[in-house]
């Protein structure tokens, strides 16, 4: 599996995180022409999903890429708890791990509210374009409203109703 | 020719629709690389996404000679 995106998810889905792809990465997959440098996902984080990202990640020095010193990432059983996203560095790119979206709410209404796109070998889940919209209409920052923009010309090339 | 057909298919409801379409164009939006996009797979969209990035990251890179 080619390119370093592709291989840092391949890793999480073979390790059976339950994730899904958000922000301005599953807006690439659905046909967004800008470049993004980071992947977002929105993933349950529950202690045994978190423990399972996390040994997914283990050789790639993933870091806090937001903390004083750049913290190494060392999640136990107990201190999982604590997080709401995860905002890490690894050798293959930015990773943030968010628990909530804006406009959608926590993973189970964004899981729903994904769709399985078929990736190589992968099955991947991916943010609907529809919810897609309404967490970029939600969050109406200059940037989202850019996105928002290339997102809704695409719903409606695809034929897709408003 | 499938892909043709699609294209001339996606212009022709552009056409029908022009309202997403044109606020996409009047901000500068190239509304052909979306169409050729959106005839991709998500695979290829994701390899050629993963080619502008290594691009941009080489070119950030590089050093004035």
């Amino acid at each position: 599996m080619s390119g370093r995106f592709l291989n840092l998810l391949e890793r999480l889905v073979r390790a059976g995180v339950d994730l899904v792809v958000v922000g301005g990465f599953a807006g690439v997959v659905h046909g967004c022409t800008y470049v993004t440098q980071d992947i977002d996902i929105c993933c349950d984080f529950s202690p045994a999903n978190l423990l399972a990202l996390q040994k997914a990640l283990a050789d790639l020095h993933p870091v806090h890429r937001m903390t004083t010193g750049r913290k190494r990432l060392e999640l136990t059983e107990e201190n999982c708890t604590q997080f709401k996203n995860l905002y890490l560095d690894t050798d293959l790119g930015q990773l943030d791990c968010l628990s909530v979206i804006e406009g959608l709410g926590d993973y189970a209404n964004v899981k729903q509210a994904s769709d399985i796109v078929q990736v190589e070998d992968m099955k991947l889940r991916v943010l609907g374009l529809d919810a897609l919209v309404k967490t970029k209409q939600t969050m109406n920052r200059p940037r989202d409203r850019e996105v928002l923009l290339q997102l809704e010309a695409i719903k409606r090339l695809k034929g897709k109703p408003r | 020719m499938a892909i043709e057909a699609n294209n001339k298919a996606l212009h022709a409801d552009a056409d029908r629709s022009p309202d997403a379409i044109q606020a996409a164009r009047d901000h500068g939006i190239d509304i052909a690389m979306l169409v050729d996009n959106i005839n991709r797979t998500p695979a290829e969209r994701i390899r050629r996404h993963q080619m502008a990035l290594d691009t941009a990251e080489m070119l950030r890179k590089a050093r004035r000679l």
